[in-house]
């Protein structure tokens, strides 16, 4: 009993250091009255025509920070994401497969509201994918708000209703791979252009730059599109909405199937 | 200074949660309770960051341009009253990785309860 309770307080001090590190230890208490620097630039030249060589003509400042100026991180996150949808379909194989073929689903009543519902939650994750640039929200947060309607109509009709409609792990893997490779075409799409008129461009480059003078049109008819960041807010959006409807469809494969595929892929080894 | 208390609070609420969610990750011996400490650590230090990113200026704004073309004068008001737009980016980065992690987390402790018919940590390593 001694050195259960001894283990409990070592990991009590354990904690309590981390926790210092983590707060104290590596931000100091310091939340500035100015804008810090770094920040200063960005908000000074985010959407500027003044200074078109540092700008990105995005006017949500987040938004430019995240699919301009730190282009290339947030890539590599869309790509740890990536990894851990594939780990997980990994771990689940063979298990998509076993569909049920029929379920009961709920009431009528909320099957229908849920018809009403998930349409117009389809509307708003097309708005807030589509509005990234102007106002807060982007890929991300639209492709898990489009994500909850498959949620719901998960609930509501059950997991053969969508089979039935091809809303199944195949179709969500290929519409997921779909947005990469248009997320990663995007990316590369002034570089591309650069290779037809013979001239340089980098990767994840939106407006022109010093000795890179190409650039996508950040307004088309007076719309503001902010160059390639609609479109890698678009293809992010479809992305990361199959990529929650792939989980969402893994996890509602009925409990017996997936025990016994568990169980009887072990005792194969 | 009643700002300066408010950081403070913040801070010592930041620390303590901190505190409970390693706690929870260390010394519970339930996966489901563990991957929900982390969960709550994860959005604790998204939490610190927004934090840090916030300015104590009168009236603060979002860093969004609200005009379409805007004139020096937007961007001065945006300087004087805009929040960090950084660390919203990073939190945003942070939240898509932490919930890609926890869904692979879930579903390792699926396929553990699948195969082993408990969570339990003690009892994992035991006789099947």
């Amino acid at each position: 009993m001694g050195s259960r309770l001894l283990a409990a307080l070592s990991m009590c001090a354990m904690a309590l250091a981390l926790a210092y590190a983590l707060t104290v230890g590596v931000f100091s208490i310091y939340i500035p009255i100015e804008l810090r620097p770094l920040a200063k630039i960005l908000v000074t030249s985010a959407y500027n025509e003044s200074t078109p060589l540092f700008s990105s003509m995005t006017p949500e400042i987040v938004t430019a920070v995240v699919w301009d100026y730190r282009g290339i991180d947030t890539f590599f996150e869309v790509a740890v994401f990536y990894v851990a949808i594939v780990a997980t379909a990994a771990l689940f194989r063979g298990i998509e497969r076993s569909a049920p073929r029929t379920s009961v689903g709920l009431s009528t009543i909320v099957r229908t509201v849920t018809r009403i519902v998930a349409l117009m939650i389809v509307v708003v994750g097309s708005a807030i994918i589509l509005h990234g640039h102007l106002t807060p929200g982007g890929g991300f947060q639209g492709g898990a708000t489009i994500a909850v309607a498959v949620a719901l109509a998960l609930v509501a009709y059950g997991l053969a209703k969508l089979v039935e409609h091809r809303i199944d792990y195949e179709t969500s893997l290929k519409v997921r791979s779909l947005g990469l490779l248009g997320l990663s075409l995007s990316a590369c799409i002034a570089l591309i252009a650069a290779l037809i008129l013979n001239t340089n461009a980098y990767v994840f480059q939106n407006q022109p730059k010093t000795y890179a003078p190409i650039g996508l049109p950040y307004a088309v008819d007076g719309v503001l599109i902010s160059g390639t960041v609609l479109l890698l807010n678009i293809f992010d959006g479809i992305a990361v909405a199959a990529g929650f409807a792939l989980l969402l469809i893994l996890l509602s494969q009925p409990e017996d199937v997936a025990r016994e595929r568990v169980l009887s892929s072990e005792g194969g080894e | 200074m009643i700002l300066d208390l408010l950081v403070l609070y913040l801070y010592a609420l930041i620390f303590a949660t901190i505190g409970v969610a390693i706690y929870g990750v260390v010394a519970r011996s339930n996966v489901a309770k563990k991957i929900i400490a982390l969960t709550i650590l994860g959005d604790t230090v998204n939490l610190l960051l927004v934090l840090l990113g916030y300015r104590f200026v009168e009236r603060p704004a979002p860093p969004v341009v609200t005009s379409l073309v805007p004139t020096s004068r937007d961007i001065e008001y945006l300087v004087e009253h805009g929040v960090d737009p950084l660390l919203q980016a990073f939190v945003i980065t942070a939240i898509v990785i932490n919930l890609a992690v926890t869904a692979l987390l879930v579903f390792l402790a699926i396929h553990a309860y699948h195969r082993f018919g408990t969570l339990e940590m003690d009892e994992m390593g035991g006789e099947v």
